[in-house]
């Protein structure tokens, strides 16, 4: 779509969280839904509905793409999320795992592509997909990514240790996931996908080893995401990039300025009115009330959401980046929690209104 | 002043292999395993926690440093048997049930026990159960949980409710600690004490073992 037609979004003052999970677990089988298609676009459009946004935003389940991948080594959906790689992969497991070829088979996937293809039916809707990002996936593929990452960050070559020649093939197979997974949410309609890419951040990758002159960064991050984003280019649909890690400068500016996505969506780490001098105007940036801590009224009271909501808007006014208000990452339902995230939800979505 | 220099420094610049080569050679030259771990490699964990405090260094840092000090530690432990030695305190962790991340929880196991203790890792996805049955077989004084999600924090919680069903909860102090987690959460739960990060943890660990 037209990247103006985002700007116009946020020129109309919309607002609205990633919500879904919320929406979903007000049924009375929430878990079923997940997995079924029909009544997961249901979820998905009353969502959307309730908050009055055209985005129809799906669950953000960063599993599948992992189940889908594991599938093709033989690992049950019920193992896959707690399984890690431990040894470097044969070629014949690797080819497996980078075919092209292969479709979604976990129930999660296949639900939410039925569910793409029905919101795209709705004519005032606008079929968001969602994926995990390629070095997100990689990190879940592993037991220790982050050693792993910093090893290849002191300079470790593949040929010199199994565990980074582990890191470069969980990448490889992490970015065909991805890819698989992309193509088939755009198959089945999706306008936009949002690429989650939350371990692409500092706990992840060193600053120190960066400033020390590291590629980490461009080799774990930039590359596959560029020819990701190269691949929906291709496909006419759109990038929104979601990183709720903690970053620093060059991350933020390298998302805005090389994967220029149409939004940009942070976490409450950073202050969206000063990252606008970071990030061209025409990608809007979404974000980023605190909505991880809103199950707590001792952590996040009521009072509190509406004055960063009054900050974050008199800011970015002040600033005139162009920006939805939103939450920083999905806000997920907690047990006995779900009246105070709600009412934090709805003060999120009208305070300062008058501002 | 370092038992080993040596030691010291490969751990500080994130080195396993140099740690474990500068441990074989303190050894050779009649050095003693706890020696080694209060004069080279708790102070060495300790400035790697104050870079971190300071910003000059990150997680990874972190890591690599635990992983080169357990390369030692992995030397020493053998000798430590064998001679009946003992490191003071123990601390059980585990990230509670419900819960597979693991990677902060790791990251705290790590530095606890680069700073000297002797940490017993029950895994991910604890049943309360399991941790009471560890501070029974263990007796422990430190209990740590971990949790990354909202979800799954309720479970600390039922852990603490556990421990004290089992009366348990006075002979440990239970500290909490993952992304979503506050102090505000953990004054809610009873616990002993919140860790914003893993260097904090060791801090606190000390804290409450000075108290007590």
């Amino acid at each position: 779509m037209d990247r103006k037609y985002y700007l116009d979004l946020a020129a109309r003052g919309l607002r609205m969280p990633i919500g879904t999970d919320l929406v979903m677990h007000e049924e009375s089988e929430p878990e079923k839904v997940r997995n079924d298609g029909e009544a997961l676009a249901r979820v998905i459009e009353r969502a959307a509905r309730r908050w009055g946004t055209p985005l129809a935003v799906p669950l953000m389940d960063l599993r599948l793409e992992k189940i889908d991948l594991l599938a093709l080594a033989g690992i049950s959906a019920t193992d896959a999320e707690t399984y890690h790689f431990g040894s470097p992969l044969d070629e014949a497991t690797l080819t497996r795992m980078c075919g092209e070829q292969a479709v979604p088979v976990c129930a999660g996937s296949l639900a939410r592509d039925e569910a793409l293809a029905y919101i795209g039916t709705r004519p005032d809707l606008v079929p968001v997909g969602m994926a995990i990002g390629p070095f997100s996936l990689t990190t879940r593929l592993l037991a220790d990514p982050i050693t792993l990452a910093a090893l290849a960050g002191s300079g470790v070559e593949a040929e010199d240790s199994e565990d980074v020649q582990l890191l470069w093939q969980c990448l490889r197979v992490s970015e065909a996931a991805v890819l698989r997974s992309v193509r088939s949410q755009i198959r089945n309609g999706a306008k936009a996908i949002m690429i989650c890419e939350p371990t692409a951040c500092s706990a992840f990758i060193s600053p120190r080893q960066l400033k020390a002159g590291s590629n980490l960064f461009e080799r774990l991050v930039m590359e596959p995401n560029l020819r990701l984003k190269a691949a929906l280019e291709e496909a006419g649909c759109d990038l929104i990039f979601h990183d709720c890690g903690e970053l620093i400068d060059l991350m933020v500016e390298a998302f805005a300025h090389r994967l220029h996505p149409v939004i940009l969506s942070l976490g409450s780490s950073r202050k969206l009115w000063e990252d606008a001098r970071l990030v061209p105007k025409d990608v809007v940036l979404y974000g980023n009330l605190p909505s991880k801590s809103f199950y707590s009224d001792g952590a996040m009271p009521v009072e509190e959401v509406v004055r960063r909501t009054e900050e974050l808007v008199t800011n970015m006014k002040a600033c005139g980046h162009p920006h939805i208000v939103g939450s920083e990452c999905d806000v997920l339902f907690v047990p006995n929690a779900q009246d105070t995230i709600r009412e934090k939800v709805d003060a999120m979505m009208s305070g300062a209104i008058a501002v | 002043m370092a038992q080993s220099k040596e030691l010291y420094d490969a751990i500080l610049n994130g080195d396993a292999k140099k740690a474990h080569a500068a441990t074989e050679a303190a050894l050779a030259a009649g050095a003693l395993p706890l020696q080694l771990i209060s004069e080279s490699m708790v102070p060495a964990m300790d400035e790697v926690g104050r870079l971190f405090e300071a910003e000059e260094y990150f997680v990874p840092e972190l890591l690599l440093a635990g992983r080169a000090m357990r390369s030692a530690l992995d030397l020493l432990r053998p000798l430590m048997t064998a001679s009946g030695e003992k490191l003071s305190t123990k601390v059980v962790i585990g990230t509670v049930k419900g819960d597979l991340h693991d990677i902060g929880k790791n990251i705290v196991g790590s530095m606890l026990e680069g700073s000297g203790f002797e940490v017993i890792d029950l895994g991910a996805d604890v049943s309360p159960e399991k941790f009471v049955a560890a501070v029974e077989e263990q007796k422990p004084q430190i209990v740590c949980m971990s949790a990354l999600l909202t979800v799954t924090m309720p479970a600390m919680k039922t852990t603490i409710k556990a421990l004290e069903t089992a009366g348990l909860r006075t002979r440990v102090k239970v500290l909490i600690g993952g992304a979503p987690v506050t102090m505000q959460y953990a004054k809610e739960i009873g616990a002993d004490g919140y860790s914003e990060n893993a260097s904090a943890a060791v801090g606190l660990v000390r804290n409450l073992l000075a108290e007590a």
